[in-house]
């Protein structure tokens, strides 16, 4: 498999995925972006600097956990765990946000704004913001201001401002949408941290690149602590930023098996689902070509997940592509799948999973049968679960008040 | 000429010749239906409107103000498709063959009907106005081959000089000058901005350069006339449309309309 790594081209395509679709009061931001970025990404200070954040302010490196009962459960391949979810801020989310308020802050600008699903991305942001005492107002959908009461409240805490937006299906797609016509109003002034691989060029490859720490970080514990690299690595897919994060540093490492988990929501034969790469064909949306969810007139369909951070239509580009080339595989799993793998997780290994990343646990039944004990898969543990107690106890049935 | 004229061109020669700035009227097909928006077609070309944009719907229109958002959403839940806008503009053809119409969207709603797209030419369209590809974007690289539709280019206060004249080399018909930074129906007009540099695109091309977003009154129209070739007014327009659905009585947008094309001929 060669030069997957070398992607995206100048325009910011991979392979026929991406590109640069927006309105045009955005193209110049986006070159200025693309060139800040080329011109700080090998310089010694800036690198250090990001290096000195991700470990005093992020923790990390985060640890490569053996997940021994989970282990057992499968009696199949051993399981690690790489621990996202020990970030500063509890998700994968931060490691990206580090990056991008430096780029803001070289670029000069002094407001900031993101669009956030399962609100771990606002958090980030506001974080990263509130530590340079930049203005920051983060966009969400108002179903997801409901579900992620606890995220809004703490982006609030951070003196960030919380937009809840009610247009269209008032979720992560929506958000992004009116973060974009905020950027397209304060072009000047405003730098749009956005969260995942999505977006047009710079940012599918910016995002990676501030993610991939996760995946350099397993290489090394990996050789360390089981001699080898993974077998597989196990990830979930919402825009797609912490997979991208993980597979990236082994794409060209052709034998370890790079399995990617959308969200089927109530079963892809359903259609009520956020699974693109599963059950969409190319379109585009939000600046890039990338697989959508859309019906035969090119209208985008909406999307049905338990979990808001993987509750859109699109995919990163560089995943679609991934897809076509066969580099990585794409598998769904549904809700029911999903919470029951929260509660078996939490029990077995006494980790609590964002629902998000139960999705890639939720993996595990479909797949840990494929591998034997002398095997290794990787689960990236995007994020921890606190901000879904609610989701969980309304799935279960069980008020909180 | 070795091409015989299309509608559009000789319209904008017909404009020119006559020394008169154009007018160009948006509104979202389908809103509030379509048979409304035939009627309005009509009602504004004899209101004084020289060129049509009808708006097609997109679930997610991100160019779009809030007023132009909910428009498409209502067109949207009445089934409103390319397909049927194409049939739209076939009927409006049977009264009117001198009006130009401009469809404008988003691409992915385009490049999901491909093939009637590169048909409607035939059926009376003129041009796409494609807001989210990059302006020096060659319609056929994208996918949007064989067609001899127009290809209307924006340009915003931000594009660079160097991309203004990549975008004027790639566009026919005329361009269209983004009078703000923002969403549609935004308020900010930027009236000396705008001058400064709709003066820079004429030195790049001898196409028309029109100017909109933002434009409300007819005071705002008249001052923008004096610096471009013409206006479009979008967001008042659609506004007014959802005002006066209920009853379907559009006289008072013929009035505006009468009253913006007075004070731009002035
Ligand atoms: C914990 C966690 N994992 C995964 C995601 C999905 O995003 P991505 O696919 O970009 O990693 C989110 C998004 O909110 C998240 O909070």
């Amino acid at each position: 498999m060669n030069n997957l790594s070398n992607l995206p081209n100048s325009d910011g395509f991979f392979g026929e995925y991406g590109g640069k679709f927006v309105p045009e009061t955005l193209m110049h931001a986006l070159k200025e972006l693309d060139e800040t970025y080329s011109k700080l990404k090998n310089n010694p200070k800036f690198i250090e600097e990001i290096d000195q954040d991700l470990v005093q302010f992020v923790g990390r490196p985060s640890p490569l956990y053996f997940a021994k009962r989970l282990t057992n459960h499968y009696s199949g391949p051993q399981i690690w765990l790489k621990r996202e979810d020990l970030n500063h801020t509890g998700a994968h989310k931060i490691n990206n946000t580090v990056g991008q308020i430096l780029l803001a802050k070289a670029m000069g600008k002094k407001r900031i704004i993101a669009e956030t699903g399962a609100g771990q991305h606002g958090v980030a942001t506001a974080t990263v913001a509130a530590r340079l005492g930049l203005e920051c107002h983060i966009y969400m959908g108002a179903k997801d201001v409901e579900r992620q009461s606890l995220n809004v409240y703490r982006i609030k805490l951070l003196g960030a401002e919380v937009h809840a937006v009610d247009s269209g299906t008032a979720t992560l797609k929506d958000a992004l949408n009116e973060a974009m016509r905020d950027w397209v109003t304060n072009i000047e002034d405003t730098y749009y941290i956005i969260g995942s691989v999505t977006g047009p060029h710079p940012y599918p490859m910016i995002v990676r690149d501030f993610n991939a720490i996760v995946g350099r970080e397993l290489r090394k514990q990996s050789i360390e602590q089981f001699s080898q690299y993974p077998d597989a690595i196990i990830a979930c897919v919402g825009g797609g930023s912490n997979a991208m994060g993980i597979f990236y540093p082994f794409l060209e490492e052709s034998n370890v098996e790079l399995i990617g988990v959308e969200a089927a929501g109530s079963g892809l034969m359903s259609g009520k689902h956020a699974a693109p790469l599963n059950d969409g064909e190319p379109g585009i949306l939000h600046g890039a070509k990338s697989y959508l969810m859309q019906d035969e007139n090119g209208q985008v369909i909406d999307t049905h997940s338990v979990s808001a951070g993987l509750d859109y239509p699109g995919v990163g580009p560089e995943h679609s592509n991934l897809k076509d080339s066969g580099r990585a595989n794409y598998i769904a799993v549904d809700d029911k799948e999903v919470i029951d793998s929260f509660h078996l997780i939490t029990k077995l290994e006494g980790i609590m999973p964002a629902l998000e990343t139960a999705h890639a646990f939720a993996a595990l039944d479909h797949i840990a049968k494929n591998y034997t004990s002398n095997q290794h898969i990787v689960i990236n543990v995007s994020g921890r679960g606190d901000k879904d107690i609610n989701t969980v106890a309304t799935m279960d049935g069980i008020s909180l008040d | 000429m070795e091409y015989p004229l299309t509608r559009l061109d000789e319209k904008i020669l017909s404009l020119k010749n006559a020394s008169k700035k154009a007018l160009v009227a948006y509104l979202v097909a389908g809103d509030p239906d379509l048979d409304s928006t035939l009627e309005l077609m009509h009602g504004f070309v004899d209101a004084g409107v020289d060129i049509l944009e009808v708006g097609v719907p997109f679930t997610d229109p991100i160019a779009e103000g809030p007023i132009i958002q909910a428009a498409h959403d209502r067109a949207l839940k009445n089934n409103t498709s390319l397909t049927k806008i194409f049939k739209l503009v076939k009927k409006f053809r049977e009264k009117n063959v001198d009006t130009p119409v401009i469809l404008m969207g988003y691409i992915n709603t385009f490049l999901a009907n491909i093939k009637a797209l590169e048909e409607s030419y035939v059926s009376g369209s003129d041009a796409v106005l494609i807001v989210d590809i990059p302006g020096e974007s060659d319609l056929k690289n994208i996918g949007i081959k064989n067609t001899n539709l127009a290809s209307i280019s924006l340009i915003a206060p931000t594009t660079s000089k160097d991309r203004i004249s990549k975008i004027c080399d790639n566009s026919s018909g005329f361009i269209y000058y983004v009078t703000l930074r923002g969403v549609t129906g935004s308020s900010n007009l930027n009236i000396s901005e705008a001058e400064s540099n709709i003066n820079f695109i004429r030195s790049q091309t001898s196409l028309p350069v029109f100017a909109g977003f933002g434009i409300k009154t007819p005071d705002d129209a008249s001052s923008l006339s004096k610096l471009s070739d013409g206006v479009v007014i979008g967001s008042s327009l659609v506004e007014m449309i959802n005002n006066h659905s209920r009853k379907k009585e559009f006289k008072k947008i013929y009035n505006y309309l009468n009253e913006i094309s007075k004070a731009i001929s002035l």
